[in-house]
């Protein structure tokens, strides 16, 4: 059998099996195959690709005859060409001959990659066994991670526990209300109480009309008009203790709420916040969550209440007249049948009111801080403009959803009030034809009654309106408590200081699937070492940078600092020890020594004022009137450039930290700023492992070696002596730079 | 930095190796095997076409492919229908939600295929010109050209994740 142990991603239909046994010889077994799920042309199709040791055999309609087959010693080239939506492997051959293999879209484009560089590997010279352990490594991979959350799967294949969690919305959100149990019960008992209350007026009423005026009893009134205002009394006053108690509740479960969501948010990883504006996070913390907690009071009280009244007035009904309880049941049915109409027709206007919204907020959490930007391009008219029109956007949607939820409750009025004129009706002609035994007072006491039945009718049939409501906003607001944090492995290691040893073993990154980052990093730092990160813009270096942080997990391949995979160190502990400067310093709106303290907020004042000090900041910050205590403004507005930088160097002094990364860190400054923040930064290495990235090449003359990269790719690491004899790239860049210094010095 | 425009009769343009394309400009150089990109791949599919040599740089920028000679204009339409795939979704079969994704089986006009979308919120995206743009879990993209025009089952299935 050719396909015996063949590593496959998808089974392999049976056109395919059929036509591969023609086409490849018994003695040969297929080692690995790749279903691809479109056809050379780009429809959506089967193709496959079959490998064995030495052939590659692609089926696809569009090769000849349906197949192709290849030796891979003939191929020189295999890579995958990612276009938009889809991509092929592409060869080139000995020859020069170029082709496509297959084609297929993302889903399988990791796969693909493996695929490729096992084609370039075998025909390199290396052993096919060897190579496709690699291939099974992806493979395995693709299967072993759950492709929703990029979790870990207990076994190949199977269902991802946290995921399969979700949707349990009813239990994940009564977690919330839970703790508020004992307080809840109470509510409840409350408005047992009161809802007998309000049972009792129309019983009075009956005895009054039929009973107590015409037999003329004095004493009776008085007794029945003292027993209503006892019970009127009674009504209210526990109604004003059931209403304190039920908005503590709500408070409190809004404020824990919003607490999780906010902590949360936290911990989330860089790869939520790439996707997610933080201005939809801002409405889920402040809008969604009231939402919510109005949504499950309604739930838990009032549904509570309005079942026990309907249970309640049901069966008085019955045991006052039963056919005229039969005759107020007629509208419920309608009734049901218009809410459901309606909250199928609502549910989706509700979700678009919310987007429309989330738009807004993300135009004032965008645009307010870039209010610099918008006065400098005096395009004040245009925001104005751009905010009333998403404005307008919402508005519309919400006058649609207006009309709807208005409609709505006055239909199943009148269908309501349709009821009680049935009653009316047919009560009337049986008390005047003195029918069934049906008085007066009993009639206008049925109907009392009944209208108080429909309330909880009303009450159930609009329930659903809130409840859809509350169903999106509880999505949105699961959508981060459920959202994958940053993975911290159970058994982590905590380490104490590092040594500074850092690896990069593989390692491929892409941030999403249409385009790769870093490709194939392979170094090694010594501890100590001094690193020089050197490439054009947009080339990955701060991307490597992002994942040592663990910024970014999803990468494959494996980081290890002082022989330790990063991914099994405790997170925390972890990022303790990196000192990192980044490329754009962020404060925060608070006093200069606070932002300095951030980065260690026991620290002392001397320590603080000494950290500044090290980084060149402290004679700065000492010639400002209010000095360290300089409260600054949002992002660290008030301070120049140089400033914030060095600043952040202070932070990163005061961490006290194994290792230090700086990423352009003198990016923006003049050459004698410069200076003070390279003394700064020098006094700061002494022996730590040192990432520097930089464009001016003249700040890594301290570095040991430097580290080329370009187009995500090392293309050269090695001193500076070494690379200037390489003759490379980094020699280039040099050139060029002691080129314009020369224009410098001749100005 | 001069950047040279392709319009009317301008240049011509040829396929060339696999979706690449050969571009004589007239009276000017020859470019061989340009790959063709779209700078507007959302809002202008034939405006602005940038053509790239095997290290991307640009060499060229076709103004709109509607202005090309007819010849150059098939050579330009058929590189960018070959590396753009954004299947226009005609017909949804099934559209629910599962383990908090979004999963969807349509008809497209390149053939039948379901694919997993991770959120509503952030992958579905209306345009006000009726268009929907979806993205799936593998960052694949797929296009309703106009939600309106799509039959009333698929508009009431897709509807509530809207
Ligand atoms: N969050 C992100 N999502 C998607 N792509 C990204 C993201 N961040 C960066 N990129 C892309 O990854 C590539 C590498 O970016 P990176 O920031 O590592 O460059 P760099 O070498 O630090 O450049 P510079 O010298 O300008 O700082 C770039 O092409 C960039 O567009
Ligand atoms: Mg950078």
């Amino acid at each position: 059998m050719i396909f015996e142990n063949t590593l496959t991603n998808l089974p392999i239909p049976k056109e395919f099996k059929e036509k591969a046994e023609k086409l490849i010889p018994p003695g040969e077994k297929v080692l690995f195959a790749l279903l691809g799920d479109l056809n050379l042309h780009g429809h959506y199709g089967a193709s496959m690709i079959a490998v064995t040791r030495g052939s590659v055999y692609a089926f696809d309609e569009f090769h000849k005859g349906g197949a192709l087959n290849l030796s891979i010693g003939y191929i020189e080239e295999a890579k995958v060409k990612r276009m938009y939506g889809n991509a092929v492997i592409r060869l080139k051959l000995e020859s020069g001959e170029q082709l496509n293999l297959i084609r297929f879209t993302y889903s399988v484009s990791a796969l693909a990659d493996a695929a490729a560089a096992f084609f370039e590997n075998v025909a390199g010279g290396g052993e096919p066994e060897k190579e496709l352990e690699m291939v099974a490594g992806a493979y395995e991979k693709m299967r072993l991670v759950c492709p929703k959350c990029g979790r870990k799967l207990s076994r190949a294949g199977s269902a991802c526990i946290n995921c399969t969690s979700k949707g349990k919305l009813a239990k994940k959100l009564g977690a919330y209300i839970m703790p508020e149990k004992k307080t809840l019960f109470f509510c409840i008992a409350l408005s047992l109480i009161t809802t007998a209350m309000a049972l009792v007026p129309p019983y009075a009423t009956k005895m009054l009309v039929d009973d107590i005026i015409p037999n003329k009893n004095i004493k009776m009134l008085l007794t029945v008009i003292i027993a209503l205002a006892a019970a009127h009394g009674i009504q209210h006053s526990v109604g004003a203790v059931r209403g304190h108690h039920l908005r503590i509740i709500g408070d409190r479960t809004v404020a824990r709420l919003r607490n999780d969501i906010y902590a949360k948010a936290q911990y989330l990883p860089m790869s939520f916040y790439d996707k997610v504006s933080t201005g939809s996070v801002i409405s889920r913390v402040s809008g969604d969550t009231n939402n919510l907690q109005a949504f499950m009071l309604r739930v838990s009280q009032d549904a509570v209440v309005q079942f026990f009244q309907m249970v309640g007035i049901i069966v008085i009904m019955v045991a006052m007249e039963w056919r005229l309880t039969l005759l107020s049941l007629i509208p419920v049915p309608i009734v049901v049948a218009v809410a459901r109409f309606f909250g199928k027709r609502i549910s989706p206007i509700y979700r678009r009111i919310w987007r429309r919204w989330a738009s807004v907020s993300s135009i004032l959490s965008d645009t307010l801080p870039g209010v610099r930007v918008i006065k400098s391009f005096t395009s004040e008219q245009r925001a104005i403009k751009k905010f009333e029109d998403y404005n307008a956007e919402w508005l519309k949607e919400d006058v649609k959803a207006s009309k709807i939820a208005n409609i709505f409750p006055h239909t199943v009025t009148f269908f309501v009030t349709c009821g009680s004129l049935l009653i009316w009706g047919v009560g009337g002609s049986w008390a005047i034809g003195e029918i069934n035994g049906i008085t007066v007072g009993l009639l206008v006491a049925f109907l009392s009654y009944a209208s108080k039945f429909y309330e909880p009718v009303n009450f159930f049939a609009n329930l659903n309106d809130s409840y859809q409501s509350a169903l999106t906003s509880a999505e949105r607001i699961l959508d981060i408590i459920d959202a994958e944090p940053e993975q911290n492995k159970e058994d982590a290691i905590e380490v104490g200081r590092l040594k500074g040893k850092i690896e990069f073993k593989n390692v491929n990154f892409s941030f999403d699937k249409t385009k790769k980052t870093l490709t194939d990093i392979n170094i090694t730092i010594e501890p100590g070492e001094i690193i020089g990160i050197v490439g054009t813009t947009g080339s990955g270096k701060s991307t490597l940078i992002n994942l040592l942080m663990r910024y970014y997990d999803n990468y494959e391949g494996d980081i290890s600092v002082d022989d330790i995979n990063i991914k099994d160190i405790d997170l925390q502990s972890f990022r303790e020890k990196i000192g990192y400067v980044q490329q754009e310093p962020m404060m925060f709106r608070d006093t200069i020594f606070r932002n300095i303290a951030y980065s260690n907020p026991k620290a002392s004042v001397e320590e603080v004022i000494h950290a500044a000090d090290v980084a060149n900041a402290h004679a700065f910050i000492a010639k400002i009137p209010d000095a360290y205590d300089t409260m600054l403004g949002e992002r660290g507005v008030g301070l120049s450039g140089g400033e914030r930088q060095r600043l952040s160097i202070a932070r990163a002094v005061l961490k006290n930290p194994s290792m230090l990364i700086f990423d352009e860190a003198t990016a923006a400054v003049d050459s004698e700023t410069e200076h003070l923040i390279q003394e700064a930064i020098e006094r700061l290495i002494s022996g730590r492992t040192t990432l520097m990235i930089a464009h001016r090449l003249s700040t890594l003359r301290k570095a040991n070696r430097i580290l080329v990269v370009d187009k995500g790719e090392v293309i050269e690491f090695g001193s500076h002596d070494e690379l200037m004899a390489l003759k490379g790239k980094y020699h280039k860049l040099i050139e060029i730079q002691s080129m314009s210094l020369t224009i410098d010095n001749s100005q | 930095m001069d950047r040279i425009y392709i319009e009317y009769d301008n240049a011509r343009i040829t396929k060339g190796d696999g979706i690449l394309l050969n571009v004589e400009i007239y009276g000017g150089e020859t470019f061989l095997n340009l790959e063709a990109r779209r700078l507007f791949p959302i809002t202008g599919l034939d405006r602005y076409i940038t053509l790239l040599d095997e290290d991307g740089n640009e060499k060229a920028v076709i103004r709109d492919i509607n202005n090309l000679m007819e010849d150059s204009k098939q050579a330009v339409l058929n590189a960018v229908n070959e590396y753009y795939l954004v299947p226009k979704i005609t017909k949804i079969l099934e559209c629910y939600e599962k383990f908090g994704l979004m999963k969807m089986s349509v008809e497209t006009d390149r053939g039948m295929y379901f694919f997993d979308i991770k959120s509503r919120y952030s992958d579905v995206k209306p345009l006000f010109d009726g268009r929907v743009l979806l993205k799936d879990a593998s960052d694949n993209r797929y296009e309703i050209p106009d939600i309106r025009k799509l039959d009333k089952k698929s508009r009431k299935l897709f509807n509530s994740y809207l």
